[in-house]
């Protein structure tokens, strides 16, 4: 009976010394195939264009731009406050400083933005939480931000107001006038105020 | 004490069953249902490479002759392929691509074979997807560029895509450079700022002054 626990502790022993060879197996940290499929399909991973643009408006600290193209475009333009991650770097240590920063998030973009959601693919793999692919690149941000199409008359309200975003943005970001369309639609508004003035006039 | 003086084998007993749980515990662990065959940096020399690639006008070749080679897969969710897809293709939603079924399903096609073509509404839909098998190590996926969307604008005439590059990823179509966003610095930016919240402010006292 003796020898029985002799046995015993010989196995725990044993099993205790495995421990030392399992976390190598399991080494690579990040995430599985399943868990990456689920985080690809939700629709939340992309930020859109308007949401990239107020933020750099309003300058929110907790927003990264990380430029996935090479270091030739991103030299040539980019967008303000943008750090250059190329694409096949993305892998490489030193970036976690951008990456894996907690309370921050990060956004991806390259020209259009397929390119963006590679590296979104690769960076979700490799464990980092809080990233975001800009949807439509740099391309979008264009059509979107500098040159911002005046939505039809019968458009719904929504579109209006981030139309005027748009405007307002166009004038951050490169400096240009809002065209004479919205000049008109603009003091349509300022007239109907006066109105208003005017009955607290009588009350005075 | 007394108990195991009375019956020795149950010490045994115990043993045994104690080290085949452990067994078992460690076989199931260290064999996950799915495992990357592609290292992060593996997948990026991937991407770049063509032989991931299906372009549009391959298609017509492909529609108008025997498609034993190769599997059109759709993975869009039942409405949206129900409401039209490419003709052939089979319709795997990307939420269900990783089931037990559909995996087995990958293998034998890879195993004979045949080439599996992925595609959703756009090639950012089934990107994701796309990379994910190919990480998996299914060698044979190939992802349609352009999409449905593209296939949708062009298939009456699928052999002219071969002319036209619009649905490569990866093209700048401004040249951003010569925009009037550039930014020079960091402080432009901050004065840019600075008048854009000036022109709002101007805004409201003109209203005020209205109301005067």
């Amino acid at each position: 009976m003796n020898r029985n626990y002799i046995y015993l502790t010989i196995l725990l022993l044993a099993l205790a010394g495995g421990l030392f060879v399992l976390p190598e197996r399991n080494n690579e940290q990040g995430t599985g195939p399943e868990e990456l499929m689920w985080d690809i399909v939700q629709p939340t991973r992309y930020a859109t264009t308007d949401q990239v643009a107020r933020m750099i408006i309003e300058k929110d600290p907790t927003i990264e731009l990380i430029d996935v193209r090479p270091t030739e475009e991103y030299e040539s333009f980019t967008l303000p406050g943008a750090v250059n991650i190329p694409l096949d770097s993305i892998i490489i240590e030193h970036y976690q400083d951008y990456l894996g920063v907690d309370g921050m998030n990060a956004v991806f973009f390259s020209n259009d933005d397929i390119k963006a959601d590679q590296a979104w693919v690769i960076a979700r793999r490799m464990g980092y939480d809080n990233i975001y692919v800009m949807k439509g690149g740099l391309n979008h941000w264009v059509e979107t931000m500098i040159r911002p199409v005046k939505p039809d008359e019968t458009a719904p309200e929504a579109e209006f107001e981030k139309y005027n975003l748009r405007k307002g943005a166009c004038l951050y970001f490169s400096g240009a006038k809002p065209d004479a369309n919205a000049g008109v639609q603009k003091s349509g508004v300022v007239v109907k105020r006066k109105k208003k003035a005017a009955v607290a006039e009588g009350g005075c | 004490m007394h108990v195991h003086e009375l019956n020795p084998k149950r010490t045994a007993i115990a043993l045994v069953l104690f080290a085949l749980v452990i067994v078992v515990g460690l076989i199931t662990m260290t064999n996950p249902r799915l495992k990357y065959a592609l290292t992060p940096a593996e997948t990026i020399k991937m991407v770049s490479l063509d032989e991931g690639f299906f372009y549009p006008y391959q298609l017509a070749g492909m529609l108008s002759g025997h498609a034993d080679t190769v599997l059109l897969i759709d993975l869009r969710n039942a409405f949206e392929y129900g409401r039209g897809s490419i003709p052939r293709a089979e319709n795997i939603s990307a939420v269900e691509l990783l089931n037990e079924e559909n995996i087995e399903r990958l293998e034998q096609l890879k195993n004979d074979g045949v080439s599996v073509v992925v595609f959703a509404d756009s090639q950012l839909d089934a990107n994701g997807p796309w990379m994910v098998l190919r990480q998996l190590g299914f060698e044979n996926v190939k992802i349609l560029l352009g999409g449905y969307d593209y296939y949708k604008k062009r298939k009456n005439d699928l052999a002219s895509a071969k002319n036209d590059d619009s649905y490569l990823p990866g093209k700048a179509d401004y040249n951003f450079a010569e925009m009037p966003s550039a930014p020079e610095n960091s402080s432009a930016n901050a004065a840019r700022a600075k008048t854009s919240i000036t022109v709002r402010r101007k805004k409201k006292a003109a209203v005020a002054e209205g109301g005067c």
